[in-house]
């Protein structure tokens, strides 16, 4: 699972500061969510495709298979406004089903927002440590450290529930416990694995939670930083980068 | 008395305290002086409130655990170090570095000087590791509480109080801690709650006993306490040194002896064989992880299954039960299993026991909870009650049936998950550690019980590190190495009573 998610090589992106990476990246979210223009999200679109396949510093193997999910999304997104969307200039149509010129364009919109969100999110994940995200979002941000240190926390915790999640799983089985099909059985089996793994990991929380204020730890008291994260060149660089890069895929649709 | 006011450096008067929900004081009046330099070991049954007088003495309870408790006066130390019981939930970075880096940041420590200390701090407690930015996941047990004790020695501690540190560590783990907090605690105020006492018993300079009502029954030199109040200590279950020896003695043992003994000289013929195993391997995803060449077990054995943290000890137990990809020969009471069937159930004859009762519980009841299976198969009503009951009475859970199973106390737990996994009449029963982290009545009781099941034709198959059960219990020990069984052999144990058995015949024979 780890060796899965190292890179070949550590491209620039991975010393840019996360929480300006993080900010810059948001923004462009927010960007794609709500433009409507066919050329700039295709632009976009190309600017974020870019990104992931060639400053990710991961195999063209691994940018495939974690692609695999983005694409699919794209896809199913897509054909829905396609087909089932509204339109005047009908191509083809079958019975529910009306392809129109309109829903055809709309759709294809649809899906390359699709896609770039999966494009921003994943070149985020991949080229960003949890860890230093946090620290930065302290330092840069003023992010209060309780909710940085037990995002943290959770992280570290994450490992063992998926864990007892298996174990869960095998002792139903042992206990032979069959589920009904349909919505009772989902209610069912929800209620099996809700109930034991939210105890244990409440009582975990709890523990660690205690745990760290034994170790000193105090919400909102001065500290200093193991990581200590600044602004350097390579940040100036990336935005830079960024803004001369948007502003052309800007331009270019305009045009 | 006086000399211990005068240089105390913690003490707490006249301490009352009451968990919400619960209907009794913890503690009524309680009275405690801790001098400088002391080395006080606190003893006592399961919850009678030894941790949670740690957690006063800290101040951990009322500042992070918010507990309503009254008190005459309370002098609590300038600076104290905790460790805690559990090795998985003391720690919130994921490596060793950023871990003990988090309580230099805690404590205003400037970045440049972090690296000399978190290298100093690892190698006083025995952990000298070449590479410190390793995930805290990949150590043992046992050196992650020396890294939880590492922690807090940043903390540059007058006072260090230990919550069970080694209950829940195996026995090369146990030493371990207890080595490195021998070695840094020495001009130090410990503060010890432990049930596993061998390690510390000659160390401590004060043992303290609590009564099950939380009061303090007996506070001096541990010779003392030891020798005087021998009952006791044997009753609220702690591993005092001499706890095994003073248990093969018992009644109870000489018994179970002395039927086995029977047994075997009854045994004429050889048992039938339950299980044969030929080049029977289990994988998790692609990776082999666990290999028996060729293995057989006979019905009314009791196996043991012994091997280093990660050998596959466990992993043997889920391929048996086909919770894990399988392949090889796997025979079932002279039925060949077809192990290339991906959608088997679990066979009817086995049951597993897990190593954590409560992921195990599928109702809301204790009654439910052995109800369940027998349900399942279909009995009626009144022979469900019936036999419910006869497995509460035969498990020694004489509590309200109507109890939640979450709310047993942790012996009481295990014995529930041992009972369920029996109720529909296995003929073997896998446990994954069953004794682990139970006191000595607990761990001695389920053994007892086990045994009973064993005597009354189920197999039984577990997973220990404790040698003295291999020794005293066990028919047959495997060992597992590397994810291969690599030894079978019949326990010492057992051998000593063939023996003796030969000696015997022989005398008939003579006479």
């Amino acid at each position: 699972m780890l060796e899965l998610f190292t890179p070949h090589r550590e491209t620039w992106l991975y010393r840019v500061n996360p929480a300006l990476k993080f900010v810059v990246f948001f923004a462009f979210m927010l960007i794609v969510l709500f433009n409507q223009n066919f050329h700039f999200a295709l632009n976009q679109l190309i600017l974020y495709g870019v990104l992931v396949y060639s400053f990710s510093g991961y195999s063209w193997r691994k940018l495939l298979l974690f692609s695999v999910p983005i694409v699919i999304s794209f896809v199913s997104s897509a054909a829905t406004m396609m087909l089932f969307g509204k339109g005047v200039t009908i191509w083809w149509s079958w019975g529910l089903i009306k392809i129109s010129e309109e829903s055809f364009n709309y759709g294809l919109l649809l899906g390359f927002k699709t896609l770039s969100f999966g494009f921003i999110s994943l070149v985020f994940l991949l080229t960003s440590r949890p860890i230093l995200l946090f620290y930065a979002l302290m330092q840069q941000f003023r992010l209060p450290s309780k909710y940085a240190y037990s995002f943290i926390a959770s992280i570290r915790l994450m490992p063992v529930i998926v864990e007892e999640l298996q174990t869960r799983s095998d002792a139903l089985k042992i206990r032979g416990v069959h589920f009904p099909k349909g919505l009772k059985g989902i209610f069912q089996r929800l209620r099996m694995y809700t109930v034991p793994l939210f105890a244990q990991s409440i009582r975990r929380a709890q523990r660690v939670a205690v745990a760290m204020e034994a170790k000193r730890f105090q919400m909102g008291a001065k500290r200093t930083y193991y990581y200590p994260t600044t602004y350097e060149r390579v940040d100036a660089v990336f935005v830079i980068v960024m803004v001369v890069s948007f502003a052309s895929a800007l331009v270019l649709s305009v045009r | 008395m006086n000399n211990h006011q005068q240089n105390s450096i913690m003490q707490v008067s006249n301490l009352r305290l009451k968990f919400p929900g619960e209907s009794s004081l913890i503690f009524k009046d309680l009275s405690f002086t801790v001098s400088q330099g002391e080395k006080v070991l606190l003893l006592g049954p399961s919850g009678c409130g030894k941790s949670t007088l740690l957690q006063v003495l800290s101040g951990i309870i009322p500042h992070s655990i918010e507990v309503p408790l009254k008190c005459d006066s309370i002098q609590l130390p300038e600076s104290w170090g905790f460790v805690f019981q559990d090795p998985d939930t003391q720690f919130c970075m994921p490596y060793v570095d950023e871990e003990l880096a988090f309580v230099l940041e805690n404590l205003n420590v400037p970045r440049d000087k972090m690296g000399p200390l978190i290298g100093k701090a690892l190698s006083s407690v025995g952990l000298p590791l070449p590479e410190q930015h390793i995930l805290i996941q990949t150590l043992s047990q046992g050196m992650k509480q020396r890294l939880a004790l590492a922690s807090v020695l940043l903390l540059k501690p007058d006072v260090l109080f230990l919550d069970e540190p080694s209950s829940l560590l195996d026995p090369e783990g146990t030493i371990q801690i207890w080595d490195s907090v021998k070695e840094v605690a020495a001009e130090k105020t410990v503060i010890i709650v432990e049930h596993k006492i061998d390690h510390i018993a000659d160390w401590v300079n004060r043992v303290v006993l609590f009564n099950d009502v939380g009061e303090i029954i007996a506070d001096g030199l541990p010779e003392e306490i030891f020798d005087q109040y021998k009952q006791e200590i044997a009753e609220y279950g702690i591993w005092y040194p001499q706890v095994w020896e003073d248990y093969l003695v018992s009644t109870n043992f000489k018994e179970i002896n002395t039927l086995r003994r029977q047994e075997n000289l009854s045994r004429l013929k050889p048992q039938k064989t339950i299980i044969k195993l030929q080049d029977f391997r289990g994988y998790r995803g692609k990776i082999e992880k666990i290999n028996i060449p060729q293995a057989e077990i006979d019905g009314g054995s009791w196996i043991t299954i012994i091997g280093d943290n990660g050998a596959g000890k466990s992993t043997l137990l889920l391929s048996l039960m086909h919770l894990l990809r399988t392949t090889g020969q796997y025979e079932l009471n002279g039925n060949l299993i077809n192990l290339q069937n991906r959608k088997k159930s679990p066979p009817n004859e086995l049951s597993l026991v897990f190593q954590n009762p409560e992921l195990q519980f599928v109702t809301n009841s204790v009654f439910d909870e052995i109800a369940f299976s027998l349900r399942l198969i279909g009995l009626s009503e009144l022979e469900i009650r019936t036999r419910v009951m006869s497995l509460l009475e035969l498990f020694h859970l004489n509590v309200n049936e109507q109890r939640h199973p979450f709310q047993l106390s942790m012996g009481q737990k295990r014995r529930l998950s041992v009972a369920t996994a029996f109720a529909h009449g296995t003929t073997m029963l896998l446990l994954d550690e069953p004794t682990f982290g139970q006191d000595a009545r607990n761990t001695f009781a389920i053994l007892e019980k086990l045994e009973q099941l064993r005597s009354g034709g189920t197999t039984i198959m577990m997973v220990t590190h404790d040698r003295r059960i291999v020794e005293n219990f066990a028919t047959e020990v495997w060992t597992i190495d590397q994810g291969k069984l690599v030894k079978m052999c019949a326990s010492q144990n057992v051998s000593e009573q063939k023996r003796e058995e030969k000696h015997c015949a022989g005398i008939i024979h003579t006479t």
